[in-house]
């Protein structure tokens, strides 16, 4: 299951990465392919909260891991971004970014440190917690992925997704892209 | 094809994408990996050379302990437990070799680690660098109690971690058990955790964290002449 979840991070990273990249390119394909996502980016942005949460919850009910502080703070705002973003796709509702974003932005932050101080545990003080201490993560499939990881993939994955541009520099076809609503 | 269809095709699309890397995952993954986590170890046969049986190790066992707990610590400037009758905890090493703290046997500084903590880790060296240097009371004994044993955390098992940190066989090993009895007995609140007892059985000092040996030093010394 570690390195199953740990491959769907990949593929969230990767595509986090992917958008950012083609956000870049000048090319009409890129163009194209951006618009493609964004028709489809709420849904999108749902499936990898809601793929996060259930991967969050298998660990915490079934394997029995203990979330420490930071998981539940990143817990907080992917479980809610699985609602928010629900009714949003549902409702077909862009202007879910405006509270997506800042809720995903705050689970990033959180899972960029909770990263750094498992490579750095003396950043949290001198000591472990007894039960569940942050500094100190379950596992480290392929020798880097954590949950911390995941999580901070899971969130750059919806947060490329919901800061796609609503007006794209020009048609990858005819078609018409506003119905931006 | 008007502009709702592609909406829709293009959304169809992309989530049919994210599902086939999905199932990908799940194939590739189930395809490579092997047991995520080792169960709790407990009774492993470990044998010499000629193969033959010497040794019964179990990571966890059982301990008992006589007197009163003390409460957790929280702040060790102001530690309500100083002063307090230290418990006799009365276990075994890994393999089952009877092990006993007990404060009428002197004056012992019991450390509390956790084979997965990083601050344990980093502190082992620093006890084995103030016994070298030869300032350890030579009236001190010095005891590593070694509990929160997790099949599924880094360096699992401790029997083997103690072994690879390389903690002398002059200073004494207890395995707390997998309730944490003696942890819980001495109200330790973090990793690593130290305990100075008197030979008047009563605690002297507790402290958590990572410390330097001058830290050591001045605590040992200030919890002894006390």
């Amino acid at each position: 299951m570690m390195r199953f979840t740990s491959l769907l991070a990949f593929v969230a990273g990767a595509g986090a990465i992917a958008i950012v990249v083609l956000r870049v390119m000048p090319t009409r394909g890129a163009r194209a392919v951006l618009a493609g996502i964004y028709d489809g980016a709420l849904w999108l942005a749902w499936l990898v909260a809601a793929v996060a949460m259930a991967g969050s919850l298998y660990f915490s009910e079934s394997a029995g891991f203990i979330p420490c502080r930071y998981c539940w703070f990143q817990r907080i705002a992917m479980f809610s971004l699985v609602v928010v973003l629900f009714v949003g796709a549902l409702r077909r509702d862009r202007d879910v970014r405006w509270y997506a974003v800042p809720l995903a932005g705050f689970g990033m932050v959180i899972s960029i440190y909770h990263y750094i101080i498992e490579w750095h545990p003396q950043l949290e003080g001198g000591s472990c917690e007894v039960f569940a201490p942050c500094t100190t993560p379950y596992f480290r499939e392929f020798g880097f992925v954590t949950l911390a990881l995941m999580a901070m993939c899971g969130f750059a994955a919806i947060l490329a997704l919901l800061l796609l541009p609503r007006a794209l520099p020009f048609e990858p076809d005819s078609a018409p892209l506003e119905d931006q609503s | 094809m008007n502009v709702t269809n592609r909406k829709t095709n293009t959304t169809l699309i992309w989530v049919s994408a994210v599902v086939a890397a999905v199932v990908i995952a799940a194939v590739v993954a189930f395809a490579t990996s092997g047991d995520d986590a080792p169960a709790l170890s407990d009774g492993t046969v470990v044998t010499d050379a000629s193969g033959i049986a010497s040794a019964s190790i179990s990571e966890t066992q059982p301990v008992t302990v006589v007197g009163t707990a003390l409460p957790p610590l929280d702040d060790p400037a102001n530690d309500p437990a100083v002063g307090m009758q230290a418990p006799v905890l009365d276990g075994f090493h890994f393999d089952g070799t009877p092990s006993v703290i007990d404060p009428a046997d002197g004056p012992v500084m019991l450390v509390f680690l956790a084979h997965w903590c990083p601050h344990c880790n980093r502190e082992v060296p620093r006890l084995l660098q103030w016994k070298a240097t030869g300032a350890v009371p030579p009236e001190l004994r010095v005891m590593a109690v070694t509990t929160a044993a997790a099949p599924d955390r880094d360096n699992y098992p401790p029997s083997e971690w103690m072994r690879n940190i390389q903690w002398p066989a002059d200073w004494g090993v207890l395995a707390d058990s997998a309730q944490r009895d003696a942890a819980v007995a001495y109200g330790v609140s973090g990793f690593p955790f130290f305990v100075i007892v008197g030979s008047d059985g009563l605690v002297k000092a507790r402290d958590s964290g990572e410390k330097e040996i001058t830290e050591i030093q001045s605590i040992v010394a200030a919890a002894l002449a006390g």
